[in-house]
């Protein structure tokens, strides 16, 4: 087989100590503007699914600005949302680093994505409980944080892993503005000669590596927390798969 | 800093047409995924267990791989080996293999989500192998997968965009021309980020709608 040979050929080529702290950089770069836009998406996602529960915040065009919000910008894609975010900051004509612009951009798509998220686990818990903590003068916020999100979390967490792993492999898209990560240091290395099989075909693996591997915790803690903390669970394996599924969009 | 929407209306007409391309990659993509995910579901429900770990293995690959590199894989790997593909056949094969490994997953859950005591009572009533699977078993399938399906039909028309990468002029390969042309960045991609909320609106109603004509499926549609 051609191909076995050519990498066998150029791996030592490949391998050496300069490429492979180059790519722990780059692997780096993914990591960190995906962490970092995850967090702030998350937090944001948060606040705009907590203004869009009623009791919380009873003036309807306010929360019609937070639903237009979060339909909206799940509906761009992210290398468009990436270049609005891009050219913005162009606009706005402040310095501004790449790294920056890009954990934006992920912040503002998880944002949406995680807005929805959340509320869907709001609205797993039954409005009567909401009424309950209201008639025993506990105020919104309070019922919130102790009686609904005790309860909630466990419908939220299983989707927030499946989109915080997509929303790694979508980090590849910001190689388009020449942020050097994963993507782009592939790209790099196949400019300076290397074959496109082994540039690509190593952070394939790596993506893979790290995208796996999270899916795997993710699954992990979502076994140990949401099932066991929970009382017989009836949902079948393929109605989890179908729920998680059926919930980004 | 002033937008200037008055200088890039001229580009409209030609991000729109655009769009139809868009649509075209999603469907053939999506299309031709569900059946090669069909086909991966039906290893992994009825298969042995060779053929079962290799589905998996093959799943666990591109669902955990971004779409993009597996697009630069086929667009730049492939042509040392001496296959060579346009940015179109590129892209496409690219989504397609993509969308089938996620469609085998779902697809696989649809499979699943047939009761067993469901077929027995079926088959206690004496219905045929025929009107088993009509009556029974694709009612049920077709209801669990429609939500999930439609799901990813409308991630697909996002992942699209992506073709622009490679040169495909879609919406989003138009509008880096356009932008190439009048500079007016901002503009034209948040015009451009508009047309996709309108096309994933527009195909969030149909799908809602024939889920709720043909199948009877309570479908979100936002």
């Amino acid at each position: 087989m051609g191909a076995l040979e050519q990498l066998l050929e150029e791996a030592p080529r490949f391998f050496t100590y300069w490429n492979i702290i180059f790519l722990a950089d780059a692997a780096k770069n993914t990591l960190m503007v995906s962490f970092f836009g995850c967090l702030i998406g998350y937090i944001v996602g948060f606040v705009i699914a907590t203004f869009r529960v009623i009791r919380v915040n009873p003036i309807p065009p306010l929360r019609a600005l937070f639903i237009l919000y979060t339909e909206t910008v799940r509906r761009i894609p992210f290398l468009v949302l990436l270049l609005c975010v891009f050219f913005a900051f162009q606009l706005s004509g402040a310095e501004t680093s790449l790294f920056v612009i890009a954990t934006t951009a992920v912040a503002l798509r998880m944002s949406a994505l995680a807005a929805e998220n959340i509320r869907a686990g709001y609205e797993s818990i039954n409005p009567l409980q909401w009424e309950a903590a209201l008639a025993m003068n506990m105020t919104p916020l309070s019922t919130l944080v102790r009686v609904i999100l005790p309860q909630a979390w466990r419908v939220i967490l299983p989707p927030s892993t499946i989109h915080t792993v997509s929303m790694i492999k979508e980090t590849s898209l910001i190689s388009q503005i020449g942020f050097l990560e994963l993507t782009f240091a592939a790209r790099m290395l196949n400019q300076r000669g290397f074959s496109a099989l082994i540039c690509f075909g190593t952070i394939l693996v790596l993506y893979f590596v790290i995208s796996w591997s999270f899916a795997r915790v993710g699954r992990y803690a979502e076994k140990r927390l949401v099932h066991e903390a929970r009382k017989p669970n009836t949902q079948t394996e393929a109605q989890t798969v179908l729920k998680q599924q059926g919930g980004v969009l | 800093m002033q937008l200037q929407y008055g200088q890039i209306v001229q580009y409209i007409p030609d991000l729109l047409a655009g769009a139809v391309i868009a649509l075209e990659i999603a469907v053939i993509a999506f299309v031709l995924g569900a059946l090669m995910g069909l086909f991966g579901a039906a290893v992994l429900t009825y298969g042995n267990k060779p053929s079962r770990i290799l589905v998996r293995m093959y799943v666990s690959f591109f669902t955990n791989t971004p779409q993009l590199v597996q697009i630069f894989f086929l667009f730049f790997a492939l042509p040392e080996f001496g296959i060579l593909l346009s940015p179109y056949q590129a892209v496409l094969l690219g989504m397609t293999i993509n969308a089938s490994a996620y469609l085998t997953e779902i697809q696989r859950a649809g499979f699943q989500s047939i009761q067993k005591a469901e077929v027995e009572a079926a088959e206690t009533l004496g219905f045929s192998r025929v009107q088993l699977v009509w009556h029974v078993i694709a009612p049920h399938i077709v209801r669990a997968l429609y939500p999930a399906l439609s799901n990813h039909y409308i991630l697909m028309t996002l992942g699209t965009s992506m073709a622009a990468i490679f040169g495909v002029e879609e919406v989003t390969g138009r509008a880096l021309n356009a932008n190439a042309i009048s500079f007016r960045s901002f503009e034209i991609f948040s015009i451009t980020a508009l047309i996709y909320i309108g096309l994933t609106i527009i195909a969030s109603i149909l799908l809602y709608a024939v889920g709720r004509w043909l199948f009877r499926v309570k479908v979100k549609a936002f």
